[in-house]
């Protein structure tokens, strides 16, 4: 691991003014950046340690909506009352992430924001330069699709797809100004550059509205019950009106190089949940997601199992 | 026997367990050592190539550098096994996997040492690599060790017993393909080494990781051509070792090597993917088992084929496929059985020694197939096994002595614990019990190196102030060595347990030991304990007799005083202790073992691998629940009954077993290591899946004490052989949940949802089929 130098600024403002394009990264929990630094897969001069910043802490139950600091710990998302009361499924979701040790210290905003996933990246140098680099790091071929030209590493946090289905809005600051936008336009089907950030931005806070008459499910398949990374994970957020299901937001991870919400279910909306309904569910989550062999466990498994996770939720939810 | 506070069958926290526990333990990372350089290893990017050139010269020039060293500083190959010695600490000529040693820099810092190897070049000419075992045993391939054909290390071939006959005789003969994938240690503790070379004395000290101590003592005096008296080697506290360390390991020689020619001390800590590379675990195996019954589930015969992959040495390799074979037999009562095995070598990490070591595959392929037999003859698969139980004592077809058996009583065991009668067969759907049995030796009963030496030799000291020291070679690698030869000592003396300390594993203050494997130390070592401590008791109770002017027949030793039994007067231990020096100083008794020849194993090629003098017997069930949509299986419960002959100490044991039941659950659902172009894909423990503590089923332990009759107290070894039943268990529990035989480990959620869906697409294609075709009258 190169020698880095960090700053610890007081403020947002004073850590976005910190940051230089190219040799500056945020830090907050590390449990994504550190070991991604020690493999030298992600490089940086300095280090901004915004896990100081009063302003990215907090948890507050608003009229409408939950305001989380992008700087609370998954720890913290997990134990609280706010939470547990207005969106218990994000508590869910968090207990879920690697395990404790790392959700002490493991953020919210971190947890949205880690980097994509490859075997042929997350690996030391010596490895990576045996098999001659890969076009994330330091070299310009796709192992995992040697003949594109895009990236294919694979989007595998836990929270992005609970989020997307809470319909959540994300604050940002950055040196043009504050921004809030749907959390879906944080992200881009690019394994390289899956977030749409202009240079010095920082997560601020993430806003979920609390809607009545909504129930939510997350539930993703990995092979260990802790520690492990999911290999599909879907979420699911429903809205029942007597027989018929009167909204419905499904958003997936694991498959692709990006946390997505499944499109094209508006059709689905105001029908029952038949065997029409389960097949056109199906044909939209099999249609929105692409599995690659950027993970160890097959491409095919991940998707079939993506597409029947998305069934038994939205069941269990329907009740 | 009457268990007092210390003896043998208390239940003691480990002798050693304080500083582990409150974190002052001192690993070998961990030494104090300011002035060490800094060793870093340069590891070949080729699976397999000519070395044209190893051009060090810029990295030598590098400020900061002090040595570097390179196959040309040694030419001696060296390995486990007299006959299979061919590799070297650092590549000469050939490099036959990705990550095997070519050089390596010590130097003032890490981040010099690191900057160095980067400036290594390494030149060679490409070979065609083979990272199966089918392709490097094609007739076209290049041969990876000149003189072993078909890239072949060992073929055996053998059959005991009236195969043909014993299939003919059988009403139900089934024959199947299982796999196991690759599977790794995964020691907590990363490969470390800590070597001292004094230029003035010509002395190199060596502390390192190691299970073997002695084994690495022989090879640095080998490899760096030194007189082994000017070495000495030391373990120090050890974060596991699981057969990784049964051997001696590259980096172990490299930092020897290092330390001579930088004229100083150099550390050499692995990184935990250099430790994977390092590898030495169980190989991936394919295995076509062949198995026939009565109808009344009496076994008939056996016959087996296994392909391991052994990687690219041979270390233990030869020993490894002749387990495989051997130990089909002192199990069951198996009247014929014909093995052919074959260790092929490939471009891979070298394969080596791992708990259970040779016999976990054969175990799983062999019970797995079983099982199903019971299931298709509609019998009970524990009543199946209840029916081909041995009688002890009792020799089997391959010339294996069975002394003490307590199978029959770990099936009750295990059975009764499950409520397997009331609850197997009618347990919802996705949910399932299995069982599988399982042994291993205690120790093998001979020697890697016959040097007509006793196997095992302890020192116990006794000076003036009645300390109590046990000197033993044997290495406490966590599995409580050391605990079991005090509680031995304070078994046979009776004295208090603060009275005891262990010296354990340095070459210069105790007895050689040929190391802590193939679970020899319980047994060997502890029978050596009580042959020395007996020694002691002896030379006291003749300085009481003396002191009270008596005979010793009238000396009763009490422990912490011997008391005259006519006279009725007592001396304190410390006062017989200071009358037992008298004239000749410090006491120091010698104890031994030997296993007798007639223990030694069939006098057949490659006979004495699985013999011992005691096997344990170990019945496990197992209950899972499987996820239909997502093929995931979830331990609920284990259940594992061990016969270990005797538990010295019960919690130590339990320990044990449990440690036995998650290492075997690994293998059975989520260990494996992949490579990709001989690449280690897996070298970290987030990709290697060991079992987190999230995936740990209560175990119920049930400890059976059959009394065998040579073992330390009648003790057997209580760790490896618990193991080799997880995979059986698990695998039947999941066929009994789901309805299917699942033959590839591990049975990950991908291969078990594979299965089921191949399942689903046979239904609907049969279906079809039924449906296209009218049914015919009578047809069901």
């Amino acid at each position: 691991m190169q020698d880095l130098a960090i700053h610890r600024p007081q403020t947002v403002a004073q850590a976005i003014a910190l940051h230089r394009t190219g040799a500056s990264r945020y830090l907050a929990g590390g449990t994504d950046l550190v070991p991604n630094l020690r493999r030298n897969i992600q490089k940086a001069q300095t280090l901004i340690d915004i896990s100081g910043l009063a302003e990215l802490r907090g948890i507050r139950a608003e009229s409408q909506s939950l305001r989380i600091g992008a700087g609370v710990t998954l720890e913290a998302l997990c134990a609280s009352d706010a939470v547990r009361a207005h969106a218990p499924l994000l508590a869910e979701a968090a207990a879920l992430v690697a395990g404790p040790t790392h959700r002490v210290s493991a953020t919210v905003g971190g947890n949205l924001m880690q980097d994509t996933r490859c075997y042929f990246y997350n690996q030391g140098d010596w490895w990576r330069t045996a098999n001659a680099f890969c076009m994330k790091c330091d070299g310009d071929t796709c192992r995992v699709a040697p003949k594109s030209e895009r990236c294919y590493a694979c989007y595998c946090g836990d929270l992005a797809p609970v989020l997307l289905a809470l319909d959540a809005q994300v604050d940002i600051a950055g040196p043009t100004g504050a921004r809030r936008e749907p959390l879906a336009a944080l992200f881009a089907d690019d394994g390289m550059r899956h977030l749409k950030l202009a240079p010095g931005d920082l997560l601020v806070a993430i806003d979920v509205p609390v809607q009545a008459g909504w129930t939510a499910a997350y539930e993703k398949v990995r092979i260990r019950g802790a520690v492990d990374f999911p290999l599909a994970g879907i979420a699911v957020a429903l809205k029942r009106d007597g027989e018929r299901i009167a909204a419905l937001r499904v958003a997936c991870t694991g498959v692709n190089s990006y946390p997505g919400l499944v499109p094209g279910l508006d059709a689905l909306v105001g029908r029952k949940p038949d065997d029409a309904f389960h097949a056109a569910l199906d044909k939209a989550v099999r249609k929105e997601i692409q599995p690659m062999a950027s993970i160890l466990t097959a491409a095919g498994y991940r998707r079939r199992v993506a597409v029947s996770l998305a069934r038994r939720l939205v069941e269990r939810l329907y009740g | 026997m009457k268990a007092n506070r210390s003896g043998a069958g208390a239940r003691r926290p480990l002798i050693d367990g304080v500083e582990k526990v409150t974190g002052t333990a001192q690993y070998t990372a961990d030494l104090p050592a300011p002035n060490a350089l800094v060793g870093r290893i340069f590891r070949s990017p080729y699976a397999h190539a000519e070395i044209v050139l190893v051009d060090t010269a810029e990295a030598a020039a590098l400020p900061g550098v002090v040595a570097i060293v390179t196959g040309q500083d040694c030419d001696k190959p060296y390995g486990i096994l007299p006959i299979s010695q061919n590799e070297f600490p650092l590549a000469r000529e050939r490099i036959r996997y990705r990550g095997e040693p070519v050089a390596a820099v010590a130097a003032v810092d890490a981040e010099t040492a690191e900057r160095a190897l980067k400036l290594i070049r390494l030149k060679v000419v490409e070979r065609p690599a083979y990272f199966a075992a089918a392709d490097a045993r094609r007739e076209d391939a290049v041969l990876l060790h000149d003189n072993k054909r078909g890239n072949l290390e060992r073929e055996v071939h053998n059959e005991f017993g009236d195969v043909a006959a014993g299939f003919a005789r059988a009403d139900l003969v089934r024959e199947q393909t299982f796999r196991c994938a690759e599977v790794t240690h995964a020691h907590m503790e990363p490969h470390a080494a800590l070597a001292c070379y004094e230029p003035e004395r010509g002395h190199l000290t060596l502390h390192s990781v190691t299970q073997v101590p002695y084994y690495v003592h022989l090879s640095l005096a080998r490899c760096l051509d030194m007189d082994p008296s000017c070495i000495r080697v030391v373990k120090p506290f050890i974060g596991g070792g699981f057969g990784a360390r049964t051997e001696t390991l590259n980096f172990e020689i490299v930092c020897g090597m290092l330390a001579r020619a930088a004229r100083g001390t150099v550390r050499l800590d692995l990184t935990r993917e250099e430790t994977f590379l390092t590898h030495r675990g169980r190989p991936e195996s394919d295995i076509r088992m062949k198995i026939g019954m009565t109808r009344e589930g009496r076994l008939t015969a056996c016959e087996m084929e296994m392909v391991m992959r052994g990687g690219a040495y041979g270390g233990y390799g030869i020993v490894t496929i002749l387990y495989a074979g051997a130990l089909l037999n002192g199990l069951y009562d198996l009247p014929a059985v014909k093995y052919d095995g074959y260790r092929v070598y490939t471009n891979t990490p070298p394969c080596g020694a791992m708990r259970g070591h040779g016999t976990v595959n054969s175990r799983f392929a062999f019970d797995a197939l079983m099982g199903e037999m019971a299931t298709e003859l509609g019998l009970d698969p524990i009543e199946v096994r209840r029916r081909n139980l041995l009688k002890a004592p009792t020799e089997t077809i391959n010339g294996l002595r069975v002394t003490s058996y307590g199978l029959p009583e770990a099936l009750d065991w295990v059975e009764r614990a499950s409520g397997w009668r009331s609850r197997y067969g009618r347990l919802p759907k996705g949910r399932g019990l299995g069982i599988a049995c399982s042994h291993f030796v205690s120790g093998s009963a001979k020697p890697v190196h016959w040097s007509g030496e006793p196997h095992a030799t302890v020192i116990l000291k006794l000076d003036w102030d009645g300390g109590i020291v046990i000197l033993t070679g044997a290495s406490e690698i966590g599995q409580g060595s050391s605990t079991v030869m005090a509680q031995c000592v304070a078994e046979v003396l009776g004295v208090d347990w603060e009275r005891i300390r262990v010296v354990a594993s340095d070459s210069l203050v105790t007895p050689k030991d040929n190391g802590s494997y193939s679970s020899r130390v319980t047994y060997m070592v502890g029978n050596a304990t009580i042959d020395a401590a007996q020694n002691l008791k002896k030379l006291l109770i003749e300085a009481a007799a003396r002191k009270l002017k008596t005979t010793p027949e009238d000396i009763e030793c009490l422990g912490e005083a011997y008391r005259s039994i006519a006279g009725g007067q007592t001396l304190s231990f410390n006062e017989t202790t200071v009358e037992a020096l008298v004239g000749t100083g410090t006491l120091t008794v010698k104890g031994n073992f030997t296993c007798p020849e007639d223990f030694q194993g069939g006098k057949h090629r490659g006979g004495a691998v699985g013999s011992t003098m005691g096997f344990s017997y170990a019945a496990t069930v197992v209950e899972v629940s499987v996820d239909e949509v997502t093929g995931l299986v979830k331990v609920e419960r284990a259940w594992c009954a061990l016969d270990c002959g005797y538990a010295i100490n019960p919690l130590s044991v339990e320990g044990q077993i449990q440690g036995a039941v998650w290492m075997g659950l690994g293998q059975a659902i989520c260990e494996e290591t992949r490579y990709e172009n001989g690449l280690h894909t897996a070298a970290n423990f987030l990709d290697y899946r060991v079992p987190t503590i999230a995936e740990s089923p209560p175990i119920e332990v049930g400890i059976i004490e059959s009394l065998d009759p040579n073992g330390p107290f009648g003790a057997k070894e209580a760790s490896e052989g618990p193991l080799s039943s997880l995979p059986a268990a698990l695998a039947d529990a999941v066929r009994n949940a789901t309805g299917l035989a699942l033959r590839e480990l591990p049975l990950t959620p991908e291969r078990v949802a594979g299965a089921l869906e191949a399942r689903e697409r046979e239904q609907r294609a049969a279906a079809r089929k039924s449906a296209r075709q009218p049914a015919t009258e009578g047809a069901a």
